[in-house]
This record gives structure tokens, C-alpha cells and sequence, in this order.
């Protein structure tokens, strides 16, 4: 604890790098997945979800290196690592987007469409507010994931939480290591309850309990 | 702006002096698939049985659902340094093998659990019934039926047992991770883009393996069902 102490001011500014290169891809990755649930047609749907699930089941670190060769951004750097967390976000949160707006009651929409909603206003209306507890659900399992696995931009540059790894293993100091483990899971923890708080705020009808299967 | 052509990519999948040798790329690729095999085989003999207990007894249910929403949290990358550094660097196989394991468990445990737990009673009941052993039941009865569920959880276990697999040279230890890890340090980037390739078609081409898998134990439940329907009528 002593070394966490001593070296709070450094802890504290990889907290915030790290807080930042996840929470970009998250609100990206989910605005993006959210329209591409509604966009695609539903022929398609199986097949890009398998696509999807090929990219995600691509380690982060290949992809990290991978996109410099195919967009043609640098090697080290955060950008990489946003757009992968960004694509790792949108594979994991559009199958429960899909499945959020599929559980909204076919009635519903038909009454809606009755009362002259157009497009636009059943979406934001009626859509939306029915699928937030299932995208939520999505959102906090997509939150911890990307938490985590922004730790691993650490080895391509980004100097976040993930740094207390590497230098902890170079300089042989088990604390800093230890502090590195903690400091992240204290992240997700905060993330879900957030999560949590937000999601029963915009759905106040289905109160979750913080306990998730 | 580095823009890297297929040309220098392919020299270097071309080159011979990268397929000979300790670093060559068939000793990263066994090393790479024995470490995922391992640390996979180890987590399903453990996860499978605990599974399968809790999922008949109903004790322990919590701990299961802590287990895994605990587990996405945490961040496999500082897992493995932190036994590595906990067991001493001269035994990093072991302590890599067993963060692998420690990372592959909960969500195969989720899978066998939940897998178990959705069995309707009445099919373990009569299995009883008909005089089946415990032993009986649970190979011929709760087994099959949990297997989609099973290898659903394996496939989740899989995702994340490689993307850690490929950090293994950052402790010393080979894999196909080597390259990048090695190509970013000496500023290597054809090597760092060809491993990436490999890693990417190997992790593919094993998902799908694993898909097929499930797809096939899928099809076998349900035909099994199917053919009991039939002689039901």
C-alpha cells in the first residue's frame, strides 16, 4: 500500500488516461451499434453478426498493430487502441441492442404508428426508452470488458493503468503491479454502479438489481 | 504516416530465417496453440465438475453470477504478471498456465452451471427412475444436454485464454506474440503486421472450430429428441 501511496500523483494520471480511452469507445461503440441494430436489414443480420463475432474473438493486441497496415495510422499512439476498443464495443453491444429493440412489444409500435408518430419520434419515443434496460444490460457487460482490456494499449504506448504492469515487472515491484489489478477493477466497479444508476434512471419502471447474471 | 505494402509483408512471411529456430515461427506457433490447449484443458476438468455440482445442488448459485460479472473486470494482463512476479520468473510456464486457467474457469463454469440448471426435473428425475447411477446420470443424461451451454462458455474461455496467450513474450516466454512484441521494440513493423495476420487467422479459424463443435452437439441434442418424440407416439 506504502508504494501506492508514495506514487498517488502517478496513479492518479494513468487513472485518468485510462478512464478516457474507455469511455470514448464505449459511447462511440454503443451510438454506433445502437443505429447499426436499427440500419440493418434483417436478412443480414446473421451474417454480419457472425462477422462480428469473428472480430471479436480477435486478440486486442493483434489488433491493435493490425490497423496501422490497413488504415494507415501509427504504430504507437491511442489511436489504435480507441478504434479497436470502439469495434470490440460495437461486436459486443450490437447482438443486445438487436435483442433490446426486438423486445419492444409489436402492439406498441402499432399503436404508436396509430397516433401518427413518425419514424423519428417512434424511435426517440418509444423505441429507445423500451430497449434501454436490455442495452444497458449490454452496456455495463461491454464496460468491464473494455476496462480491462484497455489496460493491454499499455504495451502499444498509451500510457494508462496498464503501464503499472509493465513497469511493475521491469522494476520488480509486486506492489505496483498489485496496485495496477486494483486500481482497474476499482474502475469497472465504479463504471457498472454508474451504469446501474443511469440505466434504472432512464428506465425507472424495471429497478435492476445491481447483481448481474 | 507508416503505410506498410503487401510486398514487404509477404517478404517477411517469405523470409526462411523467420521459420528456423527458437523464434522461428513453428516453435511460436506449438508453443502458442500448447499454452491455449493446456490452460483450456485444465480450466473445463475443473470448471465442468464444479459446474455440474452446483448447477444439481443449487448451492453456490451466487458465487457463480459474482464469479463471472468479477471476472471481465479483471484485467488477465496484470493476472499474469502478478503470478509471475507472486511464483518467481524462473517458473513463469507455471504461473502463465495458471493465470490461462484462472481466466478460462468462470465462464465455463457459467456455461456447465447454466447448462445443468435449464435440464427440465423431470428428465433427471426419470433418468433416476429408470434405475440410472449418479455416474449414469450425468455422462448419459446431464452431460449431452449441457454441452451446447458447455461449449458456449468454452468458446468466451477460448476469446479470452489467447488474446493473453499472445502476451506471453512480455514475460519472456514465446508464441506468436513474439513478433509483435519484438517487431514494436526494434521498430520491425513488417514483422509486427505479419504476426498480427497469423494470430488473427489462427484465433478465427479456432473460434470456428468451436462454433462447428457446437453447432454438432446442438444438432445431436436435438435429434436425439426428436427420435425419443417419435417413439413416444
Amino acid at each position: 500500500m506504502e508504494w501506492a501511496f508514495r506514487n498517488s500523483s502517478l496513479i492518479f494520471d494513468l487513472a485518468l488516461v485510462h478512464l478516457w480511452v474507455s469511455i470514448i469507445p464505449l459511447v462511440l461503440g454503443s451510438t454506433i451499434a445502437i443505429l447499426l441494430a436499427k440500419i440493418i436489414p434483417k436478412k443480414a443480420v446473421s451474417s454480419f453478426n457472425a462477422s462480428l463475432g469473428a472480430i471479436y474473438s480477435i486478440p486486442s493486441l493483434a489488433l491493435f498493430v493490425a490497423l496501422p497496415a490497413i488504415i494507415g495510422t501509427r504504430y504507437i499512439g491511442p489511436t489504435n487502441v480507441l478504434i479497436a476498443l470502439t469495434v470490440y464495443v460495437i461486436a459486443a453491444m450490437f447482438f443486445s441492442a438487436r435483442d433490446a429493440f426486438s423486445q419492444v412489444p409489436e402492439s406498441t409500435l402499432v399503436i404508436a404508428n396509430a397516433q401518427g408518430f413518425s419514424y423519428l419520434q417512434k424511435l426517440v419515443h418509444v423505441e429507445l426508452p423500451l430497449a434501454t434496460p436490455g442495452i444497458f444490460a449490454g452496456l455495463r457487460v461491454a464496460a468491464a470488458s473494455t476496462v480491462s482490456m484497455a489496460s493491454i494499449g499499455a504495451v502499444v504506448g498509451v500510457k494508462n493503468l496498464g503501464f503499472l504492469f509493465l513497469d511493475g515487472f521491469q522494476r520488480k515491484i509486486p506492489e505496483e503491479i498489485i496496485t495496477g489489478l486494483l486500481a482497474i477493477f476499482l474502475i469497472a466497479l465504479i463504471f457498472d454502479a454508474l451504469l446501474w444508476a443511469l440505466g434504472n434512471l432512464l428506465a425507472p419502471w424495471t429497478l435492476t438489481k445491481l447483481d448481474r447474471a | 504516416m507508416i503505410v506498410l505494402s503487401i510486398a514487404e509483408i509477404w517478404q517477411w512471411f517469405t523470409e526462411s530465417e523467420n521459420w528456423e529456430g527458437r523464434y522461428g515461427l513453428p516453435n511460436l506457433f506449438s508453443e502458442h496453440i500448447s499454452l491455449t490447449l493446456i490452460a483450456i484443458f485444465l480450466a473445463l476438468s475443473i470448471a465442468v465438475p464444479i459446474g455440474l455440482m452446483i448447477g444439481n445442488s443449487g448451492k453456490g448459485e451466487v458465487a457463480v453470477v459474482a464469479l463471472t460479472s468479477a471476472s471481465r473486470a479483471l484485467p488477465t494482463m496484470g493476472l499474469m504478471f502478478a503470478l509471475v512476479m507472486l511464483m518467481g520468473v524462473e517458473f513463469r510456464s507455471f504461473s502463465i498456465i495458471s493465470a490461462l486457467t484462472i481466466i478460462a474457469i468462470p465462464p465455463i463454469l457459467a456455461g456447465a452451471y447454466a447448462g445443468v440448471k435449464t435440464i427440465p426435473r423431470p428428465i433427471s428425475e426419470s433418468a433416476i427412475a429408470m434405475g440410472m447411477t449418479t455416474k449414469q446420470l450425468i455422462w448419459h443424461v446431464q452431460l449431452p444436454l449441457a454441452f451446447p451451454s458447455i461449449i458456449g462458455g468454452l468458446r468466451i474461455a477460448f476469446i479470452q485464454v489467447v488474446s493473453t496467450v499472445v502476451l506471453a513474450p512480455l514475460i519472456g516466454l514465446g508464441g506468436l506474440g513474439f513478433g509483435i512484441i519484438q517487431g514494436l521494440a526494434i521498430r520491425d513493423f513488417p514483422q509486427v503486421t505479419g504476426s498480427a495476420i497469423i494470430i488473427v487467422i489462427i484465433t478465427i479459424l479456432g473460434d470456428r472450430l468451436i462454433g462447428i463443435l457446437q453447432k454438432l452437439g446442438n444438432l445431436k441434442t436435438s435429434l436425439d429428441r426428436n427420435d425419443k418424440l417419435k417413439g413416444n407416439q
